[in-house]
């Protein structure tokens, strides 16, 4: 008997139509990439980039008079590097732009636009939105694009995660914000985010450093915005502005916990019975007891008990226990005298 | 006004056949003002409504015969040669749909030379002007005022025109034959479709009514073929829940001496037309819901 032939479309084309099928309900009309030409591109004047140079001033030059002229200068020096490259090899990842009237503005990507119009191009690549981004999505791209940037200073970046951060509270009303609702929408990992939410939260005095470019580092600032002490933060921002590591700044925060751990001990609680008595406690080491006794000894006062203790061996803890409890008793009677 | 294509990349899967039978169900049994359009240079769409002659100028290929109401004294007429063509969209020219026997079913018919011409292009500024076309011509006012509907038949290709049919639809209907190769086809429109939804507008969606199973027999190749797309879960919902069965009926009408000359006048207890009835009706309601 043969077995009975049974026919279906082959695996492949199968997997092949379903994802198919699904990019078309996961995507449609989101965007699309084309050749712009460059004229009809203009920068975003809310993009949290801070270049000081625009449009005109690549297309014109500098106007020696313009109160920016160093610090364009500067930046046009660095646009030149970009556009050396562009030049040789173009345009690798197309910019993000949305359509507005007859012209597009730029989501993401102004540096390379800049820089193609210095290298001489007329197009550039681009990823098309047919509508402008809502506010928290356009600063979610933008973020994303700079992300992958080494030229942002962490108050740039800040300023960046707190400007998605009020875009999305905007949008999906006051919510709390915690690390987990951040790594959610930057996607980013749960120990960035908690860094990141912690150096917005920082005390003043730490923002101000991190303004002015003192602190450099996300973990430090996150790490020194959780001191609490003002003293002590501002120990560790010296230290950090010096030059410390990560790790000798949690030194230093270790260090100081545990003097405060001592002071907060000696304030004992009132619980309990009424003690009528002290316990002078037990130690595994004995050279504790050989120093409080020698301590005690090389006082004028108590210097004629010196012989008692001559004979003691360190090394035995009976010993060491029993020529404590002498001294305690010693002790005992030179007070009542 | 909906815009209604059929296409599959390959051919001999029954395009035409639906064209003709939806195009004829909307307007005689919903009485909706339809165009067809017919965008493939075999022209045998053309054809089923008018005497396509041959073109001297490209012995293979046919081309739509004097227009009716050409007139070669009218000195509005001095500029035309008579025939006009869905092709002149390409050629800056403007297109005179023909009447046909059914009241409210004009033809846009084709040029064989003139769309073989169109679907080869490929300097890519000209590519681009032809995607365009015919959406800019379905969307001129117009267009728009005279017809409540437009069926178009399209090429057995991925080239050019088929992509400016995926541009100018509002809706696609994929016919396929239950066999590996023609399902290999609803690979290639699913793949039109997507790049045409990923750059549309989202208001303006273009819309995938489904795959339509067509000549369908009852042998286990189309039946197991049929049951795996349908059971396929991102597949599945797009595998319409009707069909055409193989007819030889539906072949016989295309005859040019046939009477009757479409399914829809045939009996109402006819097995074909009730089949196409069903068909039909469940894509306009789907399309005009």
């Amino acid at each position: 008997m043969t077995k009975k032939k049974r026919f279906g479309i082959s695996e492949a084309l199968t997997r092949g139509l379903s994802e198919t099928i699904h990019v078309v309900e996961n995507n449609t009309g989101i965007f699309r990439n084309v050749i712009l030409p460059l004229s009809r591109i203009e920068l975003d004047p809310d993009n949290p980039r801070k270049l000081s140079i625009d449009l005109s001033d690549i297309r014109e030059g500098i106007r020696p008079e313009d109160p920016l002229y160093q610090q364009k200068s500067a930046e046009l020096e660095r646009l030149k590097e970009l556009a050396h490259t562009i030049k040789a090899n173009g345009v690798i990842n197309p910019v993000v732009v949305y359509k507005l009237g007859e012209t597009y503005r730029v989501v993401a990507g102004e540096r390379r636009c800049l820089a193609s119009i210095l290298a001489g191009k007329q197009e550039i690549e681009a990823r098309v939105f047919n509508e402008k981004p809502k506010g928290f999505e356009l600063k979610l791209i933008q973020w994303v694009e700079n992300t992958a940037r080494e030229d942002l200073t962490l108050d740039e970046r800040l300023g960046n995660v707190r400007d998605i951060l009020r875009e999305y509270l905007l949008q999906h009303g006051e919510v709390e914000v915690t690390a987990t609702l951040l790594k959610n929408i930057t996607g980013l990992s749960l120990s960035q985010t908690t860094y990141y939410l912690a150096a917005i939260n920082a005390p003043e005095d730490v923002q101000t450093e991190i303004q002015n470019g003192n602190i450099r580092n996300l973990d430090k600032a996150a790490l020194i915005a959780g001191i609490s002490s003002l003293d002590l933060r501002r120990q560790a921002m010296d230290a950090c502005i010096n030059g410390s590591s990560l790790k000798e700044i949690r030194g230093i925060i270790s260090q100081n916990k545990m003097l405060n751990k001592n002071r907060a001990a000696i304030t004992a609680s009132t619980r309990g019975r009424n003690t009528a008595k002290i316990n002078m406690g037990t130690t595994l080491n004995a050279d504790v007891i050989k120093t409080i006794i020698e301590c005690v000894v090389a006082h004028r006062e108590y210097d004629k008990y010196l012989s008692v203790f001559t004979q003691v061996n360190w090394m035995d803890l009976r010993q060491t226990t029993k020529a404590f409890r002498k001294l305690i008793e010693l002790m005992e009677h030179e007070m009542v005298v | 006004m909906e815009i209604i294509a059929f296409v599959n990349n390959k051919g001999g899967v029954g395009k035409t056949t639906c064209s003709k039978l939806m195009a004829e169900y909307l307007s005689k049994t919903k009485n909706l003002r339809t165009l067809c359009i017919d965008f493939d240079p075999q022209c045998n769409f053309s054809h089923q409504y008018l005497r396509m002659e041959i073109d001297p100028a490209a012995p293979e290929g046919l081309m739509p015969p004097i227009h009716p109401d050409y007139d070669p004294n009218d000195p509005d007429d001095d500029d035309w040669d008579g025939r006009s063509s869905i092709s002149e969209i390409f050629y800056g020219k403007g297109v005179v749909p023909y009447p046909t026997y059914v009241p409210n079913l004009d033809i846009a018919p084709g040029h064989a030379e003139k769309l073989l011409s169109a679907e080869s292009v490929r300097r890519s500024e000209v590519v681009d002007k032809v995607h365009k076309q015919l959406a800019s011509f379905l969307n001129s006012p117009d267009v728009r005022a005279a017809y409540d509907a437009v069926v178009i038949d399209t090429a057995p290709s991925k080239g050019p025109l088929t992509i400016s049919v995926m541009k100018a639809a509002t809706h696609i209907i994929i016919p396929s034959v239950m066999e590996e190769q023609p399902v290999q086809g609803i690979y290639g429109m699913l793949q039109l479709w997507m790049q045409e939804s990923l750059i549309r507008e989202k208001t303006r969606p273009l819309q995938l009514v489904g795959i339509l199973p067509n000549m369908f027999k009852q042998t286990r190749l189309h039946k197991d073929i049929l049951t795996s797309l349908q059971g396929n879960s991102a597949i599945g919902k797009y595998v319409l829940p009707v069909k055409f069965s193989q007819r030889i009926v539906f072949a016989e009408v295309d005859a040019a001496d046939s009477t009757p000359r479409s399914i829809f006048d045939f009996q109402e207890q006819h097995v074909a037309k009730s089949e196409a009835m069903e068909v039909c009706s469940h894509i306009a309601e789907r399309i005009f819901a």
